[in-house]
């Protein structure tokens, strides 16, 4: 049991304070946190403003453009059950919205990413129906 | 801080192995014991115990009941790599409180398969790294380091210059798991692992344990005749977490380096001990401490020579990299060494004229940013 557990990708774990983000997900849109009180955009989800503590978060849409802030390839992923997609480029994204995320680089012009580039998100299925990761694509037009 | 009166006096290490299944506990004891040892002392002596590891999910009571300790203070340093240090600082602190006078500090590591092993929740790299087929320190440290050469023009050449040197410091350490030289060329030719960070970026995990013992100036002046005292320490944790577009080839340990340097001055530090997952977190941790602008790391490595007779000399035994990591001992490694090299113990990589060092350590990479836990230690030889 645990070897065929393990064979499978990671997972998030859904909690109380990050659901309403992968539900949105499923729903093919990228959300952030934002502050009520003082106008903080924040990711990862969390329970309070990262800026004034504020517990009033509301869940906005982000634009889903960015560009590529830093990128690797990973040729050896901790979870052997991604090895089939190695080597995964793994990005930090800076969106319009001035926010970092970590992220995959996925799509057939992959191989052709630099730093800077624009790049869009998209949702990726998973092996369970109910869970879709935000994933980026480089973006057709010109940096 | 300034601390006037908490010495280290002693220190023990054991053997580093890339197989020994031997437990965690084994190797706590054998690091504890030869500390003891050194020092003269008897464990009931020992009224203060720190733990760090990954390698068992026991609380840090229970441990210290295992070893047969009865304590009147007792840490878990769950810091990651800067669990040495940190737990320096917490002990020091309770020292200087009058808690206890005498602490033993170890972190370890083992292979030991009959021991479960659960890892912590960490909800932000569960849910936002993991899912993305992460490639574990290695990947993130290799963001790090291509922003760095992206943003300040910074050459493979000179992060290698960092291995390389650490290498030609560990060629005399016995403890050492790698005592070949090594090579601009083999550095550069070393398999890639997650781009640009090649496999002479990585450590190599190992097991084994190290143990400091700390007393008070009182106590330590009773135990040894080489008194290194705890001059000044600092720490941050999660600097620029507000920030969602952090710097991430700044750590944390440009605050720790100004409270570091208001205490003691940068020229009167004879060693680095600094913390080496990757020689890249060298270089930024050099930078980060003011030992030269920001983004001029690489041209700072070109113009010294790191190596334990070098005139800037950096991880004199070798560092994780070359010594081997085993896994949060990694921590404590440093400060060891540098405790060996002012009590004139480094035989083979002596550094000549060594009263002062820096240690630094820092620990647990975290979300969009870089290091978690960032801290250092000045440590300093007096007669």
């Amino acid at each position: 049991m645990a070897e065929a557990s393990a064979l499978k990708k990671s997972l998030p774990k859904i909690n109380k304070v990050d659901a309403p983000y992968w539900q949105a997900a499923a729903a093919g849109k990228l959300v952030l946190q934002k502050c009520r009180d003082c106008g903080k955009r924040q990711f990862f989800p969390r329970v309070a403003c990262v800026d004034c503590f504020s517990g009033a978060l509301d869940w906005v849409d982000a634009k889903g453009t960015g560009k590529i802030h830093s990128f690797t390839w990973v040729r050896v992923p901790r979870n052997p059950a991604f090895k089939e997609d190695a080597p995964i480029c793994y990005i930090n994204v800076m969106l319009d919205e001035d926010v970092i995320v970590e992220s995959r680089l996925v799509g057939d012009s992959k191989n052709q990413v630099n730093m800077g580039d624009r790049v869009t998100v998209v949702f990726q299925e998973t092996h369970d129906p109910t869970i879709k990761l935000p994933v980026f694509e480089l973006m057709s037009s010109p940096r | 801080m300034r601390r006037k009166r908490v010495c280290l006096v002693s220190y023990g290490s054991t053997e580093y192995s890339r197989k020994s299944e031997e437990s965690v506990l084994t190797h706590y004891a054998n690091a504890i014991r030869q500390a003891l040892e050194r020092a003269r002392l008897h464990k009931k002596e020992v009224r203060g115990l720190s733990i760090t590891t990954q390698a068992s999910p026991d609380f840090s009571p229970h441990v210290a009941e295992q070893l047969g300790l009865e304590v009147d203070w007792v840490l878990n340093g769950d810091y990651g790599g800067a669990g040495g240090v940190m737990s320096v600082r917490r002990a020091a602190d309770a020292i200087e409180c009058g808690h206890l006078e005498v602490a033993a500090l170890v972190g370890g590591n083992s292979f030991d398969k009959s021991v479960a092993h659960q890892r912590p929740l960490e909800y932000q790299r569960a849910n936002y790294v993991d899912v993305y087929g992460y490639g574990g320190p290695n990947s993130l440290m290799a963001l790090i380091q291509r922003l760095h050469m992206e943003t300040y023009g910074t050459t493979l050449e000179q992060i290698g210059k960092i291995a390389l040197a650490q290498r030609t410091n560990a060629l005399n350490n016995p403890q050492a798991l790698f005592r070949e030289p090594m090579s601009m060329q083999d550095y550069l030719n070393s398999r890639m692992i997650s781009d640009p960070i090649r496999l002479f970026d990585c450590v190599m995990p190992c097991s084994g344990a190290e143990c400091v013992i700390l007393a008070s100036e009182e106590k330590a002046k009773k135990i040894t005749d080489k008194l290194v005292y705890l001059v000044t320490d600092a720490e941050i944790s999660h600097y620029q977490v507000a920030d969602m577009q952090p710097d991430k080839t700044t750590f944390g340990t440009k605050v720790v380096g100004e409270r570091i340097f208001s205490e003691v001055r940068r020229e009167d530090i004879d060693l680095l001990e600094i913390y080496d997952d990757y020689p890249i977190a060298v270089m930024i941790q050099i930078e980060d401490l003011g030992f030269c602008k920001k983004g001029d790391g690489g041209k700072f490595v070109d113009a010294h020579d790191l190596t334990y007779n070098g005139d800037f000399p950096v991880n004199t035994g070798g560092g994780e990299l070359s010594v081997g990591q085993a896994g949060l001992a990694g921590g404590f490694l440093h400060i060891v060494e540098a405790l060996r090299q002012l009590r004139g113990e480094a035989e083979g990589h002596q550094v000549k004229q060594a009263e002062r060092a820096l240690v630094t350590g820092i620990g647990w990479l975290n979300y969009g940013r870089n290091l978690g836990t960032t801290a250092a230690i000045v440590i300093e030889r007096r007669q």
